[in-house]
């Protein structure tokens, strides 16, 4: 049992959404709960257990009051539990609060939660094991951190124990304090900005709270309590650098009290870990920052140790502290020194790249005393950061790309800012771009490709406009390119951006223009076929391009087509050709085809002469035909139609992928994804009920009545299947592009093993306005559990496309699986009961997996028939009008039965229940308490 | 500063890419949902989250040279936070990611300012502690980064929801896990007046030892040619292990520096220093040097963790490398001739661990001939025929100079190793050196300068060594990389 919870938590927590379709989130939390409170299992597996409650409460926990029963429950585990289990007892802590955090308990204050904190505080207090061996010590500080986790979530909610945490804390000897400090600091940061938000508070209300005299009640402040902790605002970093106004409470100088709590905090700060070190200065930061009566150079004293340290989150949070308080609290000396350093540490031999990366962030978003952009995020450079300063940062072909982009970036910010434009840092920043581009001509990776041309947009984004340097790069990359004509896609890409970003800049079109010039005076002799194949790309880019002459991208065309016409035009290679037709259809495009008419119609009569492949001469044929006898205008037109997306018309679109090759025969060729469900299976009656009443009452079976009925299984597939029948319908909104839909091919994917794949189904129409199409599906279970269906389905839409959408989901319900007793129809009402009998006798004796159990619940005698004809009807066994004991038998294929006795009795209905199959029975019973319950309202 | 989920990868090579663990602390989430309000994104499911954070670190279809999602230019990943643009549910924002060998760390820190666009990277605590948990736990299951194996990476793996519950239990970091373990005896803290530091889990009983390492590594780029300048630097790291009594004891180490010793500089400390003069902060090596900056001795008051650590790291300037070399290829008809000398600097102890210098050769075939002399120590082919490896023993020779002279020919029958940095002429030499008891700069501890305020008279242990890394002389007739920008401006 315990491997199959460790592969089942597995499971839930890949992906816990394709676990729980297998299953009901209810059952699953009553499975995991019930397990929880069986002394048998094993702590190591209970704490597994909790795992689901601590990850995605609010999966298994989906309203306030599944979250409140569930922390009752987990209440009394707890209570229950040895205290010398304490990492459960943590574990169970840890579960307790997010399941009531995370249904809202704790910010409605629900009686669990409060109840909770009572214990948290409970725990937090209890200092007797002080000489004992430390095992009360763990829950101790989990008691701290799940109360820190409730205050952020509800913050204020512990205002009002102020003082007591604070005692706490400084009695507190052992590591401990760490936890009571982090939860005290965050406690009072809460109650300040509160207090800051209540007009009229200042010193009196604030020494209140700290000394913890405040005689209102929990309750009393409810309201004002709420309004604080709706407003998200509350728990966002207060710390919001010079241009930020924070709300302040004004106290004036005298703040004894808060002043020695804090001073006390700072004095003991270097006992924590750097992590909570970090939290406590942010948060004192916060606090400071909102009592102007509180000088931020308290702070002084900390500042040498941290401004050494070479932990990442200490410096880091002296940096925050610098926003805050800027010159106050830190020197211009100070400022550069800071700025100093985090160039050592961006560079430092003996820190991991991420806290390098880091390091280089801060400086382009380093605090200024006095910043001179202000107000937006963006990256800008501090002014003390000189070229000087900045060039232990230059990049070399030795950094990991991340840093060699960084660098660069960071460079060219520098370099604009000096404007500096024929100095030696853009040169070395050009050289730098160089021996990249060197190092991808030798054979470089993958990556270091990719990074060279990331290198090189952001050098043309920057220095695109010094024209020493795009001209040199434009070439080198046309030279890389003829010897490496596999990186046109990378080259494609860098044009279309520059193009996109730099839309004034000419680059892009000079590049276009040199690859053009390159491919078009290489000799031919070296042509490869993969050459070509990229050679052709890169053309058909060029053509698009109006202001690019054509006529040597023509010529070359002309010269591959007929002097190597022995390798290219005999080979008939399709995608070769379709490349060939490609830059001809652009060209037919291009405004100066005036002059280019008589080179590109030898080109296409030659290709209908005499290439190899039947498609692309007609093609070519048809393209001769349009240039030879259409007027440009026409054509312009034609052309430009097929490549604009056309609806509707069948014809037209046929028209339209002959003419543009790519785009309306790729159109045609690809299955297109709609973004919406189309359509989507709807439940359809079954027509159960009315068999049932075919049912002929003669033949018996005697004695032998459960032996026979047992004899009929050992026919294979006997009583296998499930029949469930739907109705293919359109869903709304209503798009008109579906209104009429041919030849769906409906396709089921299952999310569980639990039944056997099943088959495509083909529906021949999906009209509209006709009568809804059957559609049947034969499920065979291998475990009859409740389940969802994966949809998806391929169609052919009016106007010839074809299309795959996704569908909704089909979900099969745990009681769609219920069959009546799979016997002949001839057998007798008495042969029936005695299966049932026999069978009863059997289960009972809780063989194997079989298991009875009783459910009971509260309906009138005609509310339980109204029940019974409405849901059991089918399955009942014995006479509905005469006995005051119904039986009921539900056979679920292959071979699993429920049996049931509903019986009335004076103050309950009983649903006594058998089966062989005890796996069944939480589907059963919230199949049951589903059906009772909606039951019991209608009546009502 | 809390994290809202947190996943560890293994991507080992040839093995489909795997998530070994992952855990969402719902109780953030809880709060980003609140915080974020309708600009909410959910942390995906862990199958889609691998794919996409994948793709985002160019490790999917790793046969395909061009994958428009993956490798558009326009497109810079702003490590160690990256984006995962989910199909259209928004994008997450930032991912911390940290990988290192077939690990691949990441995790999800609270955005808790309100700012549209998102806020800076350096405005958000979270990622620094996100940083910090992530290299922790790096450490914790690489151990000391020699190669891993999978089983102890599993069994490590199968620890970590009981660490988390120390170290970081409801999303918000606490600690890192302990990266050595104490080796001596301790007993947990009986009542004592003085407050226990939160980083310390005991207190150390028994005989009080103090052990003091200066380690400095030594890197190098040497082109032996006039127009380009060689490089060198020089970093040193102060590692202790001190056993004293008591919850919050006094040490205090103190560095010395030769009479005219460079001043030390970018020294960076370890949080247990108590508290710093400030002069020892102010040499960086990023400025221009000063002739009058404060050079020791550098004294670091500590209260000493229980595990070793580094109390301290620096750089420093020396004014020589501690061998110089040079190197010469030439092409002749079917033969590589090869030139070498080195030269150990007279202040340099002789005296080594072990140095060795090797020769690789890249793009070439196989080596097939090696007619080489050496004037001192041995010359090794490697088995894959590809690298020369020249041992020159514990010592120097007396003029403190060698050489290696010969020819050799590749033609072996298969391909060596290629490399787009090393071809043609370019090629290097690679030292490998370990000199016991010396410092380059001159930095050492003196054992009588090791104070431990305690009452019995403490065992105290210093030592120094130097090595190298990185330390590479270039071939002078090759083209050669540049290796620092700052040199060459």
């Amino acid at each position: 049992m315990a491997s199959n919870w460790t592969e089942r938590i597995s499971a839930f927590c890949c992906s816990p959404s394709g676990f729980l379709s297998g299953t009901n989130p209810d059952a699953f939390l009553a499975e995991l709960l019930r397990e929880l409170r069986d002394d048998r299992a094993s702590y190591g597996v209970k704490v597994l257990l909790l795992s689901p409650l601590c990850e995605y409460p609010t999966l298994l926990c989906s309203s306030e009051s599944v979250g409140e029963e569930t922390a009752l429950d987990l209440m009394s585990v707890f209570t229950q539990c040895p205290p010398r289990f304490s990492q459960f007892r943590c574990h169970l802590l840890v579960a307790l609060t997010s399941v009531l955090v995370c249904s809202s308990c704790v910010s409605n204050r629900s009686r669990a939660s409060l109840d909770f904190i009572d214990l948290l505080l409970q725990i937090c207090q209890d200092t007797s094991d002080l000489d004992g061996d430390g095992t009360q010590r763990c829950p101790r500080a989990t008691a701290c951190d799940c109360l820190c986790e409730i205050e952020a979530s509800c913050p204020g909610l512990l205002s009002q124990r102020l003082e007591l945490l604070a005692g706490l804390r400084q009695q507190e000897t052992s590591w401990l304090h760490q936890a009571y400090a982090g939860l005290q600091i965050l406690v009072l940061r809460n109650a300040v900005y509160q207090l800051t938000k209540q007009t009229g508070a200042g010193a009196a209300h604030l020494k209140a709270l700290l000394d913890g005299n405040t005689s209102v009640a929990w309750e009393a402040d409810q309201e004002a309590f709420h309004m604080v902790t709706k407003d998200s605002a509350i728990q966002s970093s207060l710390i919001l650098g010079p241009m930020g106004r924070v709300l302040t409470l004004h106290t004036g100088p005298d703040c004894k009290e808060l002043r020695s709590v804090l001073s006390s905090l700072l004095e003991e700060s270097y006992l924590l870990t750097p992590l909570c070190q970090a939290a406590l200065f942010h948060r004192l930061t916060e606090v400071v920052a909102m009592v102007p009566g509180i000088p931020p150079t308290t702070f002084r004293a900390q500042l040498l140790r941290l401004l050494g340290t070479n932990e990442v989150c200490l410096l880091h949070v002296t940096l925050l502290m610098k926003c805050a308080f800027t010159d106050s609290l830190f020197s211009a000396e100070d400022e550069a020194f800071l700025l100093k350093r985090l160039v050592v540490l961006s560079q430092h031999p003996l820190l991991s790249t991420p806290e390098k990366l880091f390091y280089m962030d801060c400086i382009l978003h380093f605090p200024e005393n006095r910043p001179i952009n202000c107000g937006d995020s963006d990256e800008a450079l501090p002014v003390l950061l000189t070229p000087q300063l900045a060039s232990a940062l230059l990049p070399t072909v030795f950094n990991d790309s991340a840093t060699l982009l960084a660098r660069l970036h960071l460079q060219a910010l520098v370099f604009l800012e000096e404007g500096e434009e024929g100095g030696r840092g853009l040169a070395y920043i050009y050289d730098h771009l160089t021996a990249l581009l060197h190092i991808v001509d030798r054979g470089g990776s993958r990556d270091i490709v990719v990074t060279f041309f990331r290198a090189a947009f952001l050098f043309l984004f920057y220095f695109q406009h010094v024209e020493g340097y795009s001209a040199r790069l434009s070439e080198q990359l046309c030279q890389l390119y003829l010897q490496h004509t596999q990186l046109a896609p990378h080259i494609l890409n860098l044009v279309d951006k520059t193009l996109e970003r730099l839309p004034e800049c000419n680059w892009a079109l000079g590049l276009l223009q040199g690859l053009q010039r390159a491919i078009s005076t290489a000799p031919l002799g070296q042509l490869t076929l993969r050459d070509l194949s990229c050679h052709l790309k890169v053309l058909a880019r060029v053509a698009e391009e109006g202001k690019i002459s054509q006529c040597s991208t023509l010529g070359f065309l002309s010269a591959v087509i007929t002097q190597s016409s022995s390798l290219l035009c005999t080979s008939g290679d399709w995608r070769l050709g379709n490349g060939l037709l490609g830059v001809c259809r652009r060209v037919l495009l291009h405004p100066s085809l005036d002059s280019l008419l008589i080179p590109l119609a030898d080109i296409l009569q030659h290709l209908t002469c005499y290439y190899g492949d039947t498609d692309i001469q007609d093609h070519a044929r048809l393209y001769y035909t349009l240039l030879t006898t259409l007027s440009r205008e026409k054509l312009s037109v034609v052309l430009a139609q097929s490549a604009a997306e056309g609806g509707g018309q069948v014809k037209k679109r046929t028209l339209s992928c002959v003419m543009a090759e790519s785009e309306g025969l790729t159109n045609i060729l690809t299955v297109h994804q709609t973004e919406q469900p189309v359509f989507q299976l709807t439940e359809a009656l079954s027509g159960l009920q009315q068999e049932m009443e075919n049912l002929q009452l003669s033949q018996d079976e005697g004695d032998k009545a459960l032996e026979s009925y047992r004899a009929q299984f050992s026919e294979s597939g006997f009583a296998s299947q499930i029949m469930l029948k739907y109705h293919l319908t359109h869903t709304e909104p209503h798009d008109p592009r579906f209104e009429q839909i041919f030849s769906i091919c409906l396709h089921f994917s299952l999310t569980d093993d639990h039944y056997e794949q099943l088959q495509d189904i083909s529906v021949p129409c999906l009209f509209r306005q006709r009568p809804l199409p059957v559609v049947q599906l034969t499920l065979k279970p291998r475990r009859p559990y409740p389940t969802t269906i994966h949809v998806s389905a391929i169609f052919t839409s009016k106007d010839g496309l074809t299309w795959h959408t996704t569908m909704p989901d089909v979900h099969v319900e745990f009681q769609q699986a219920f069959l009546p007793l799979p016997v002949p129809l001839s057998w007798s009402r008495a042969s029936r009961q005695d299966v049932f009998e026999g069978l009863w006798d059997e289960f009972c004796s809780e063989m194997g997996d079989s298991i009875i159990s009783l459910f009971c619940c509260q309906l009138r005698e005609a509310a339980l028939k109204a029940l019974v004809e409405k849901h059991f009807l089918p399955f009942l066994v014995s006479n509905l009008s005469q006995e005051d004991e119904l039986r009921v038998l539900l056979f679920l294929p292959p071979r699993s039965h429920v049996l049931l006795k509903i019986s009335s009795e004076e103050d309950a209905t009983q649903f006594n229940m058998a089966t062989d199959t005890r796996q069944l029975l939480p589907h059963m019973n919230s199949y049951l308490l589903t059906v009772t319950s909606s039951q019991d309202e209608s009546v009502r | 500063m809390s994290l809202r989920a947190l996943w560890i990868i293994s991507n080992e090579k040839g093995q489909k890419a795997s998530i070994q663990f992952s855990k969402r602390f719902s109780t953030v989430e809880h709060r980003a949902r609140n915080l974020a309000g309708s600009s909410y994104v959910a942390v995906p499911e862990d199958s889609d989250f691998l794919q996409l954070l994948l793709t985002e670190l160019g490790l999917s279809n790793s046969n395909k040279s061009y994958v428009a999602d993956r490798d558009d230019c326009l497109y810079r990943p702003r490590s160690p936070a990256v984006e995962l643009r989910l199909n259209g549910k928004g994008t997450l924002w930032p991912v911390l990611v940290l990988s290192q060998g077939p690990l691949i760390l990441a995790c999800l820190p609270l955005v808790d300012i309100l700012s549209e666009p998102r806020p800076p990277l350096a405005n958000l605590l979270s990622v620094s502690q996100g940083i910090t948990l992530l290299t922790g736990l790096q450490t914790f299951l690489l151990g000391s980064g020699v190669k891993l194996d999978s089983e102890g990476l599993a069994s490590r793996v199968a620890t970590l929801p009981s660490l988390l519950l120390q170290v970081c239990p409801l999303g918000t970091p606490l600690d890192t896990p302990l990266a050595g373990t104490p080796t001596a005896s301790t007993v947990p803290t009986a009542t004592v007046t003085q407050k226990q530091p939160a980083w310390k889990t005991g207190v150390y009983r028994g005989r009080a030892t103090v052990n003091v390492a200066v380690v400095e590594t030594v890197r190098s780029m040497q082109y032996g040619n006039q127009s380009r300048q060689d490089l060198w630097d020089v970093y040193g790291t102060v590692t202790c292990k001190c056993e004293v009594e008591g919850s919050l004891p006094n040490v205090t180490v103190t560095l010395s520096l030769p009479p005219n010793g460079s001043p030390l500089q970018d020294i960076l400390v370890h949080p247990c220093v108590t508290s710093l003069d400030s002069s020892i902060l102010t040499a960086s090596s990023v400025d221009n040097a000063d002739g009058s900056a404060f050079s020791g001795p550098y004294k670091f008051p500590f209260s000493p963790p229980l595990e070793p650590f580094r109390l301290c790291s620096y750089t420093s300037q020396v004014p020589v490398p501690p061998i110089l070399g040079s190197y010469q290829l030439k092409e002749e008809e079917n033969n590589l001739r090869v030139s070498v000398s080195l030269k150990l600097h007279e202040s340099v102890r002789n005296s080594f661990e072990y140095c060795e210098a090797h020769l690789p050769f890249f793009n070439r075939n196989q080596m097939g001939v090696v007619d080489v002399k050496v004037s001192s120590g041995q010359v090794d082919v490697s088995k894959e025929k590809n690298l020369l490896v020249w041992g020159l023993g514990q010592k120097f020779p007396k003029s403190r100079e060698v050489t290696l002279d010969g020819k050799i020919s590749f033609t072996g029958s298969s391909n060596g190793p290629s490399d787009p940095l090393c071809t043609g002429l370019t090629a290097y030499i690679k030292l490998y050196l370990k000199v016991p008891d010396t410092t380059l700069s001159g930095c050492c501890v003196d054992q009588h300068s090791v104070q431990v305020y305690s009452s019995a008279k403490p065992r105290i242990v210093t030592s120094r060594e130097l090595q190298s890394k990185e330390y590479f002389i270039w071939n002078s007739t090759g083209s050669a990389p540049v290796s620092s920008g700052q040199v060459m401006m």
